[in-house]
């Protein structure tokens, strides 16, 4: 558009009237594809999932690239103090063993206790498996890109872990790579309980990196230093017992944890089936779906 | 010395490009790709590059393309960013117009006016993301929003001084 008057040519003059109406109906129709997006954003899904397609192979290519001499320097920075690292390893190892031992007995007592009880057993299975290849670095929300989509049976709404702990659930899904809104997004809140002695918490990300956690039952502060927490299984979208933070900080009601599943060092994501996949459909479709 | 002075600089056959006309919206393209850059961070400290890119070819150039190409760039960066779609589309055009708006006022313009006038539609550009966010209680405390917009501040000359380079050459000068 040119600026003031531009001079006594009619042809001129519409031409900037007409440039001022086509930029007022650009800023009607975005108001009402953000209204759209913010209200219904199952609108959109097929084509925020054709851009992600359109995106990945960029995107998994580069992560390939990066994630090569990312490794070739913690190789050399490993290769530095072998030998002090080799001792704590050991060390840590044979602790370990002994905990493994541990571990095992419970596991066995849990089994024949279960089987007493006659308990549902939900089946693991697994969905897909993708690499973290990029996240929302330009924006308050946190989500990250997973090189997992629709041709791999990811769908809306799965719950997503690594083996460290849980990353997230699926938001958008493309035919080959898919939106994770993480744990540490702000509107991502995960019913949880302290792994030390099971009081039921809320965690709910900061959108910084970190999970904000407070008890259920407003009261005493339920958490110390380098508690872990666990999700519990209730709502039914997140599987329970998968480790979500660890504390790191306490305030006044609550704790501050940290994601034990860091998206920029897990090496790749499980995506999964939602724990129970009938409690979720109704829940979703209330309309307080995060997006 | 006289005659070394009155000599044409210009060389012949130097022109502008043939597509210097879509060079502006391309890039435009190309920075909101940066999106696609396997940079995994748990702050979202980045800059928008799409919008600075954006507004650097405005402040430059009155038209650097037809002014409602604004609409469908800023639906392009939604699509690649990842906010919610209409967010761009929206900003982007309004900034078209305010700038235009402000074009009519200014006598003159210098580098710093530039930067200011940057400076506040980036922060206008940090802000709204807060409130959208905050519309589906994704939003952090408003706080954590400042070191973005420092960030993204400071990093706008560089992005300016790219776009005249660019500019310069799609120009063929």
């Amino acid at each position: 558009m040119a600026t003031a008057r531009p001079g006594w040519s009619r042809r001129a003059q519409y031409g900037l009237f007409f440039s001022f109406i086509a930029v007022i109906a650009g800023i009607i129709v975005g108001l009402i594809l953000l209204t759209l997006s913010l209200v219904a954003p199952e609108q959109f899904q097929r084509v925020r999932g054709a851009a992600l397609d359109v995106t990945s192979p960029i995107t998994g290519g580069l992560h390939e690239v990066t994630a090569t001499v990312e490794g070739l320097f913690t190789g050399a920075g490993d290769y530095w103090n072998a030998a002090n690292q080799n001792a704590e390893l050991k060390r840590e190892r044979q602790a370990m063993l002994r905990r493994m031992v541990e571990a095992r007995a419970i596991f066995q007592e849990n089994r024949q206790l279960k089987a007493v009880l006659n308990l549902r057993e939900h089946e693991r299975n697994t969905i897909a498996i993708g690499r973290v290849v990029g996240s929302s670095f330009n924006s308050p929300r946190r989500f990250a890109i997973l090189s997992a989509g629709t041709s791999d049976g990811v769908r809306v709404g799965m719950p997503v872990r690594s083996p460290d702990g849980l990353i997230g659930r699926i938001i958008d899904a493309g035919a080959l790579a898919s939106r994770v809104l993480l744990v540490s997004d702000r509107a991502n809140i995960v019913p949880a309980r302290l792994l030390r002695n099971g009081i039921p918490v809320i965690a709910q990300g900061r959108g910084d990196g970190t999970i904000d956690v407070r008890p259920l039952e407003v009261g005493r502060n339920p958490f110390k230093r380098g508690d872990i927490i666990i999700t519990s299984g209730t709502g039914g979208l997140y599987p329970p017992l998968v480790p979500i933070g660890r504390v790191v900080k306490l305030d006044d009601d609550g704790a501050v944890a940290l994601p034990l599943a860091d998206p920029a060092n897990i090496s790749f994501a499980i995506v999964e089936p939602a724990f129970e996949p009938a409690a979720v459909a109704a829940e979703t479709s209330a309309p307080a779906e995060a997006r | 010395m006289v005659r070394a002075a009155l000599t044409p600089t210009r060389r012949i056959g130097q022109a502008p490009w043939r597509y210097a006309a879509y060079v502006p919206a391309v890039t435009v393209v190309l920075a909101a790709l940066l999106s696609a850059l396997p940079i995994i961070s748990t702050s979202g400290w980045y800059p928008d590059f799409g919008y600075l890119v954006f507004i650097g070819w405005r402040l430059l150039r009155a038209d650097p393309w037809p002014a409602w190409w604004a609409a469908p760039l800023g639906f392009v960066n939604d699509l690649f960013t990842g906010y919610p779609l209409g967010f761009s589309v929206a900003l982007w055009s309004a900034t078209m117009l305010a700038l235009d708006l402000i074009d009519r006022r200014t006598m003159w313009r210098d580098y710093r006016t530039e930067w200011v006038l940057a400076g506040v539609l980036i922060a206008i550009d940090e802000w709204m993301q807060w409130r959208i966010a905050k519309l589906v209680d994704g939003a952090p405390p408003l706080a954590q929003m400042a070191p973005p917009l420092v960030i993204s501040i400071c990093v706008f000359p560089l992005f300016a001084w790219i776009i005249s380079r660019i500019d310069a050459w799609r120009l063929g000068r």
